[in-house]
């Protein structure tokens, strides 16, 4: 009985570590902006995990379900603005829309390429991100390539105060709760059946297979999580805050980068890994583009390159080593 | 009724005939040898059992149960355990956590909690006296813990039948002897089916297997009782070769 609730102890530097950038942000004038580039980050390192750094396959396509989450909160906005009396509440059917079609195109794209392993898979999902772009542009769904402003709409369902705090700092929280909700989903799957399914395909998969696990079923669930996730971090950062969407922006592959940065920097399959990676990560780019703009890049390719070879994996996967046998070993996973 | 069947089963990889018309029984309970030279079919017959080939021709039976083309991960639930040549952990698990989970997706699947899963794994991790490395990751143990390791994680699984492809392979002499002691403990105890393949014809496992089954280029070349299939005259050409014209 004990064990039930001490095993979902990591979730307490999970939480303090969110409520700490919470009080930061509010509290010190001018730091709101880098907090919520550092939640970004953070939320969208989360989500990724669960399926980068628990299955250990790589898909370059990941930003597509951040992009299709955004388009999930345009269409609902743009679509639904006209009718009066559903007011907030189409904010929330943009964010069940998003994870709607984050889920679908999971499932489309994971059927095909979760057949395929390692850098086979990876190369196929870097189509599945170009092509849904080109697909939007060039069949004109959801108007193209003209994308979609709907800052009017969205100040004409909420009024034009609640709108701009919406944007200015709600959309931030949401994107906060967002994080800290794919982190307790991760420990939950760390906790179960899924978790040891997925360790053990991740390590080797046809062995996995031998034991018992129907590892194309537990590939997809990672995958579909993840996704869900993705969906909403874009229907809350990108749609909410910024009340436009491009394809070319959306489905950008340099955030797909960022994401696979942020999650073997902190530790690939690790609790806290995404939170560390996408602390380090946003602090680092906020302050080059200020201090040396123009030469992030690169200044810290190498310094990425250096992380990783000292630390393969991840700054958490090496505090847990270093714990070991402490007592923070319990809480630092 | 036996409880695994195999009838015709032929593999083939392109021209290659992998395993040649092969058909067996095993009993429940019953230790069985299957023996032959490098390349003879051993581990393609193996993995035709345990589902990660399936064969082009024949069927297999599992306790009156057609499995010869059931998905790998449905047979474990169903009671088929299997040992790599090479232990094949998953690395980054600690030992603990890789035995659970045997106990997790074989047969008691669906009827076992996580934590129950780690206390059977617990259990089996004296049974293979792994203690000491119970919280290391199993890619830090020694070729011959990983061995006993993966022994356990299969052990775990609670199966019917289990296959130990070369689980002595490699060995200190020493080591062979308790792992043969080993094995025979837990094949009486746990009631297991244990098929055991051997590249050699080694004493240690001949001496308590019950039947030898010795392959030779995919095809069964004897099935008998172990002394029996030692004095056949086809085994010792197969191993030694023609005797020197006087």
């Amino acid at each position: 009985m004990n064990n039930k609730i001490t095993k979902y102890y990591p979730i307490i530097p999970v939480l303090i570590a969110y409520s700490v950038l919470f009080i930061f942000g509010r509290n010190i004038e001018g730091t709101w902006q880098l907090v919520a580039t550092l939640l970004f980050y953070c939320a969208l390192g989360q989500a990724f995990n669960i399926f980068l750094g628990m299955t250990g396959y790589v898909d370059f396509g990941y930003v597509a379900f951040v992009g299709v989450g955004t388009y999930g909160m345009a269409l609902s906005i743009t679509r639904l603005a006209h009718i009066q009396e559903l007011g907030a509440v189409i904010i929330v059917i943009g964010f069940l829309l998003a994870m709607l079609m984050s889920t679908l195109l999971s499932l489309a794209v994971g059927a095909v390429a979760l057949r395929l392993r390692g850098a086979y898979f990876a190369i196929a999902t870097i189509g599945v991100n170009e092509g849904f772009r080109f697909l939007i542009e060039g069949a004109r769904i959801w108007n193209g390539s003209e994308g979609m402003i709907f800052t009017a709409q969205l100040n004409q369902i909420l009024g034009r105060e609640t709108a701009s705090s919406l944007m200015t700092f709600w959309a931030d929280i949401i994107v906060l709760v967002i994080a800290v909700l794919a982190a307790a989903v991760t420990l939950i799957y760390m906790r179960n059946r899924v978790g040891y399914a997925l360790t053990a395909l991740r390590e080797d998969e046809d062995a996995a297979k031998v034991m018992g696990i129907n590892v194309t079923k537990y590939k997809i669930i990672a995958f579909v999580t993840s996704a869900i996730f993705a969906g909403l971090v874009g229907a809350a950062s990108w749609a909410l805050k910024t009340p436009y969407v491009f394809p070319p922006e959306v489905f950008e592959i340099h955030y797909t980068i960022e994401a696979i940065i942020i999650v073997l920097l902190g530790g690939a399959g690790t609790l806290l890994g995404p939170l560390v990676g996408g602390l380090i990560y946003g602090i680092s780019k906020y302050y080059l583009a200020i201090f040396l703009p123009g030469f992030q890049l690169l200044i810290f390719a190498p310094i990425i390159i250096v992380i990783i070879v000292m630390f393969p994996e991840g700054v958490v996967g090496m505090l847990k080593q270093r714990t070991k046998n402490t007592v923070l070993e319990r809480f630092i996973i | 009724m036996p409880l695994l069947k195999l009838d015709n089963v032929t593999k083939r990889f392109g021209g290659l005939v992998a395993v040649d018309q092969v058909s067996l029984e095993i009993d429940p309970g019953q230790f069985v040898g299957i023996v032959g030279p490098n390349g003879s079919g051993k581990t393609t017959l193996f993995n035709c059992i345990s589902g990660v080939f399936f064969p082009e021709e024949g069927e297999i039976v599992f306790e009156g149960l057609h499995i010869t083309r059931l998905p790998a991960y449905k047979r474990a639930p169903l009671g088929i355990g299997r040992t790599f040549q090479i232990p094949r952990p998953f690395n980054s698990a600690t030992v603990r956590e890789n035995i659970a989970v045997g106990a997790m997706f074989g047969t008691m699947a669906g009827q076992i909690s996580v934590d129950e899963s780690l206390e059977v794994a617990d259990d089996t991790i004296q049974l293979v006296g792994l203690q000491e490395h119970r919280d290391k990751p199993a890619g830090t143990l020694t070729p011959v813990e990983k061995k006993m390791m993966e022994i356990g994680r299969a052990l775990a699984m609670k199966p019917k039948l289990l296959l130990m492809d070369e689980a002595m392979a490699g060995m200190h002499p020493n080591d062979i002897d308790n792992m043969v002691a080993f094995i025979k403990r837990i094949a009486v105890d746990e009631k297991i089916a244990i098929v055991a393949m051997v590249e050699h014809i080694m004493r240690a496992v001949v001496n308590m297997a019950e039947k030898v089954i010795v392959l030779h280029q995919g095809a069964k070349l004897v099935d008998a009782p172990t002394k029996e299939a030692l004095e056949d005259p086809r085994v010792v050409e197969v191993y030694l070769g023609h005797p020197a014209e006087k």
